[in-house]
């Protein structure tokens, strides 16, 4: 095709609709690599794929769906993973053990706490060292704060994914407070880097807790107050009872976790399950649901930030005194070895693997994301439903890309 | 005149040629008054054929109307959903940010009227165009004000849903010829949706016009006029319970808004426009909002008539019985009453100079006579006080419309449609053999 | 789920109705500031050490070496003349266009500095043409440069610097380094002086200031 003057249209003889317009088609331009990808990039009778993302309006972040219609109805979907790939984990091969804890914090950047929280512990298991009372209270204080954050958010979005303008912007108020009080404490608001190898990184001061007090008066109000807009609304619950319902057998058979597999009535819960820093001391209940759809996600949700406001508030009452950093050299040389720690983070078990070969930069450090584990069964709840179930289905899973592709 | 060059140069070149046409039309509708005003012959022509007359300027007074009313309809949308999501919305340009939707207007006019690769042009420039004036024409049967309607027909209702339902067929053309598979989803979703609400919205209205015998929307009003107990809502509250859900459907706002569901198809038919044609399907959905919500009070709410009966207060006053104290009159009580309003400012604040004390009494002396004016003209016209309860009804709904936009998520689908068939159609059945019935055996019993 | 249906819509509805009244969470921005807590890490700002002398040395490495150009740097050296600068300039448009060249180390042509004298570069072309445009020579580029123009003015380094592709940094450091470099005019007559004459004259400037302060020295007394 040569340059024309006029605007081309599809009534233009010189371009053939198959070849030139045909490139609007998601399909690879390789050969399909594998059965399952022949198979899916052949359409049927009467079907058409359609492209929703990267640049789609709710697709949290830049994933990539495709999608295989037939009218509103999905028959299929792959997943599209690795537009916010930024190697991470390589990354941190090549930084000081320090300075990793900056690099994994934008991972799953709604809950940056539970990024630093996971390679942190592993790190201390290979160092051998133990971390000061206070400073785990403080982990944990700071870490259910993140928790309630990112929880309100989830429930914002979930909303604006069903057409509701109002709930994310109620979410964001009440994330915006939570996320200032954590500025006071850790000196960012969004990528904390608190956490320390042995400790954290500055002490409660006197602009966090005032701001802390002041808003747990009125938290669990305020959430509640802002849920009555969709808990009973009838669109809401019609929209959202029965969608995207998945077993507790299956769940786990895919690698669930989190909230979302609390929601199909299993109580799987690291803080419980393999108890690490002070949760063995705490008393709080693990909330679960048994129907396992988008409506029981949402609501879990909702009893877990009660939860954790419960284990902020005996926080607060048990908070020890002493130091929050352990006796460590500045250069870190751990002995070769290897460690694994896990975090319950709002999305489930976000675990850290790392391997020491002596020197201070870490031989490898492997991140297990939950977003990416519960992303692969999109498809397998999404199947056979209509196109504004996919996004109150992925709203449900609560994926962060960032997580996803690392 | 920097500023108009400025404006000029700015403009892309589809932006200018809307401009001039604009220009162009002002001019030609100044020289049409002109004309009408001064030459005597054509007077007497156009008093020969005077309902075509009549028809021509209501039309243009309507096309006209539409404009400022997208634009106060959108600053209401911005600003009321922002102050329920707890923000202030805009605040920047103009008093409290209301010019903001002008601005936009502008931006709108000035973007590139870009056209895809692959699109149906001809086509994809008529469809906004369609859907525009499918919902500007039934703006002319809404009567606003005793003697302010475009044109009074016996069909009125008949002739409203018609051309209402006309505008689906611009969204279909949007959808199909945008080359976009979004764009063809959110088509066939509004064909799909205003067709099956259209049912259910002519059903609901067939038991009030059993009750009133007649489709004339002036008729309508005129029937409900009195005490606000008089109005059609008493007597058909689930007529008006259809009439709004399947009104809110056809006017393709939330829950409803399925055609432009950002969430799902990214914006609908609307996706691939941009510029003016976007501006157009812009301005046809608010205008939508605005004549549903005409219909609405005009049907169920008395239209233009007062909530009570009005107490009618006789101002016959001939300002030419005065004679030459007239002019002694418009010459002292403008001076008099500048210096009564200056005085108290002058003599109180001693800081005062005596010539802002005089400014401030003339301007306070203008708003006093503009309100006298005013006040009289709302007793003793009787359109004026029409118009404005008739605007203060509509724009309530406006504000219901939009609180429903701020409040309700989406519904699906297949519940969209399960619901106008399963649900609204069986009820607007219901309530028209209710309805008949109940005027049967008035008819009986009182006989 | 409410047995009445369209309650929950109609408790939704009057929730929003609810908060229609209350008070808006907006910061509206460029008049009101969000507090920030004093522990925050994202501020930039110069330090200074426990004898309140300024931590920082004018290196240049942060504005160099920030890689989304947010920093800036600009301030009146010790010989009291402006011309200490490193940063994006205002317009963002500018900006893109020379990121490129920014982030390569060079300078870029500077239009919000050009306050300074409008010099004729020729000379130094020619000067970059007889080295080679070699930065190792760095030296001998500076002194022929000094001799043409009797000293080195800023938009002489700055075209150095951007023709070789030495960092503007290296090439200040050099001229501010050895003595027989100057890099303000002479001011004794004698020695050459190209566009010195469009400079206005220092003193005038400074009695101005002067008599500035003491006006708004004298407001300020009549206040209190």
């Amino acid at each position: 095709m040569t340059a024309t003057s006029s605007r081309p249209s599809a009534d233009d003889p010189r371009i053939t609709l198959d070849q030139e317009l045909g490139i609007f088609e998601p399909v690879p331009p390789y050969p399909p690599r594998t059965e399952r990808e022949a198979e899916f990039y052949t359409l049927g009778d009467g079907q058409m794929f359609i492209n929703m993302g990267p640049q789609h309006p709710s697709t949290h972040g830049v994933l990539r769906l495709v999608l295989k219609l037939e009218g509103e109805q999905v028959v299929d979907l792959d997943p599209v993973v690795g537009y916010l790939h930024r190697g991470v984990e390589k990354l941190c091969e090549n930084a000081d053990y320090h300075h990793t804890i900056s690099q994994v914090d934008p991972l799953e950047y709604i809950s940056a706490l539970f990024n630093e929280w996971a390679p942190v512990m592993a790190y201390e298991k290979l160092l051998d060292v133990e971390v000061p009372r206070r400073a785990e209270y403080i982990r944990v204080l700071s870490a259910e704060l993140n928790r309630i954050a990112s929880h309100a958010l989830f429930m914002g979005w979930m909303a604006l994914d069903l057409g509701g303008l109002t709930p994310i912007l109620w979410s964001f108020i009440e994330r915006d407070e939570i996320v200032e009080m954590l500025g006071a404490l850790t000196g960012q608001r969004m990528l904390f880097n608190y956490f320390r190898i042995g400790g954290v990184n500055g002490d409660l001061n006197h602009d966090f807790m005032s701001r802390l007090g002041d808003w747990m008066t009125r938290a669990t109000d305020q959430i509640e107050a802002n849920l009555t807009l969709l808990n009973t609304n009838e669109i809401f619950v019609r929209r959202m009872r029965g969608l995207g319902t998945i077993d507790g057998q299956t769940a786990l058979q895919m690698c669930w976790t989190g909230p979302n597999l609390r929601a199909t009535g299993l109580p799987f819960d690291i803080r419980r399950a393999h108890p690490f820093s002070v949760y063995q001391e705490l008393d709080f209940d693990i909330p679960t649901r048994i129907e396992g759809d988008c409506l029981a996600r949402y609501l879990l949700r909702l009893d877990e930030i009660k939860q954790s406001l419960r284990i902020i508030d005996q926080c607060l009452h048990r908070m020890p005194d002493g130091p929050i950093m352990a006796k460590l050299p500045r250069l870190i040389r751990p002995r070769p070895g290897r460690a694994y720690a896990a975090v319950e983070s709002p999305r489930g078990q976000y675990a850290a693997y790392a391997i020491s070969d002596g020197t201070d930069q870490p031989f490898r450090l492997r991140i297990h994301d939950p977003s990416f584990i519960h992303l692969q069964s999109v498809g397998q709840l999404v199947q056979g439903q209509l196109i504004a179930d996919t996004m109150a289905v992925m709203a449900s899973l609560d994926p962060v890309m960032g997580g996803v592709d690392k | 005149m920097t500023f108009v060059a400025r404006t000029w140069n700015r403009l892309t070149i589809p932006g200018r040629v809307l401009l001039g046409l604009f220009l162009l039309g002002g001019l030609l509708t100044g020289a049409l008054i002109a004309l009408i005003i001064f030459s005597e012959p054509i007077l007497e022509l156009l008093g020969a054929n005077l309902p075509l007359v009549r028809f021509v300027g209501a039309a243009t007074v309507v096309l006209l109307m539409t404009i400022p009313t997208a634009f106060l309809i959108i600053y209401m949308e911005m600003k009321i959903i922002a102050l329920m999501n707890l923000r202030l919305g805009p605040d920047r340009v103009g008093p409290f940010g209301s010019l903001l939707s002008v601005v936009h207007g502008l931006k709108v006019l000035m973007k590139e009227d870009f056209t895809p690769t692959g699109a149906d042009a001809p086509v994809f420039t008529l469809a906004p165009v369609v859907t525009y004036l499918a919902s500007v024409m039934t703006l002319l049967v809404i009567p606003f004000a005793p003697g302010l309607f475009g044109q009074d027909m016996n069909i009125a209702l008949l002739y409203f849903f018609a051309i209402s339902g006309l505008g689906v067929v611009g969204l279909l053309m949007g959808g199909w010829s945008s080359f976009n598979k979004y764009s063809l989803l959110g088509g066939l979703r509004s064909a799909a949706q205003v067709i099956s609400y259209e049912v259910p919205l002519v059903l609901s209205v067939v038991g009030l016009l059993i009750l009133a015998g007649t489709m004339s929307l002036n008729q309508l009003v005129l029937n409900q006029a009195g005490w606000f107990t008089d109005w059609y809502i008493w007597q058909q509250p689930l007529g008006f319970l259809i009439f709004f859900i399947a009104a809110t459907a056809e006017a393709n706002r939330t829950p409803f808004d399925l055609t432009e569901a950002d969430s799902e198809i990214v914006a609908g038919f609307a996706t691939e426009y941009s510029g003016m044609r976007f501006g157009f399907f812009f301005f046809a959905e608010y205008v939508n909002v605005f004549i549903v919500s005409a219909l609405t009070v005009t049907l169920f709410f008395g239209g233009w008539n007062a909530p009570f009966p009005f107490p009618e207060i006789a101002l016959a006053f001939d300002p030419g019985s005065l004679g030459i104290a007239l002019l002694i009159l418009v010459a002292v009580v403008p001076v008099v009453g500048t210096l009564i309003l200056a005085m108290p400012f002058y003599l109180l604040r001693s800081s005062m100079p005596f010539w802002q004390a005089l400014v401030i009494g003339f301007v306070l002396f203008n708003i006093v006579a503009v309100a006298a004016v005013l006040g009289w003209a709302f007793v003793s016209l009787e359109w004026v006080a029409g118009l404005l309860w008739f605007m203060l009804k509509t724009y309530t709904f406006v504000f219901i419309f939009v609180w429903m936009r701020g409040t309700l998520p989406r519904v699906r689908i297949d519940q969209l449609m399960g619901f106008a068939w399963k649900w609204l159609l069986p009820a607007s059945l219901l309530n028209l053999f209710v309805t008949a019935g109940a005027v049967v055996l008035v008819r009986e019993l009182g006989a | 789920m409410s047995f009445i249906p369209g309650l929950g819509l109609a408790k939704g509805m009057a929730l929003t109705l609810r908060r229609f009244f209350e008070p808006k969470a907006t910061i509206r921005y460029p008049e009101v500031r969000a507090d920030v807590s004093p522990k925050f890490r994202g501020r930039l700002q110069l330090l200074y050490d426990e004898w309140g002398a300024l931590k920082c040395e004018t290196c240049f490495q942060c504005a160099q070496a920030c890689p989304i150009e947010c920093i800036d740097m600009g301030g009146i050296d010790t010989k009291g003349r402006y011309h200490v600068h490193w940063g994006p300039p205002e317009q963002y448009a500018e900006r893109r266009e020379e990121s490129a060249l920014r982030r390569s180390g060079r300078t870029v042509p500077d239009r919000a500095y050009e306050h300074f004298e409008q010099l004729d570069m020729s000379p130094v072309e020619a000067i970059l043409d007889d080295h080679d445009y070699d930065p190792k020579r760095m030296l001998s580029i500076l002194e022929a440069v000094q001799a043409v123009y009797g000293y080195l003015p800023v938009a002489a380094l700055k075209q150095i610097s951007f023709r070789s592709g030495a960092y503007y940094a290296l090439i200040y450091g050099t001229a501010s380094y050895y003595g027989h470099l100057r890099l303000d005019p002479p001011r004794d007559a004698g020695q050459a002086r190209v566009a010195a004459s469009a400079r206005p004259d220092e003193s005038v400037y400074l009695a101005s200031l002067g008599a500035a302060l003491d006006g708004r020295g004298a407001a300020a007394g009549a206040v209190h």
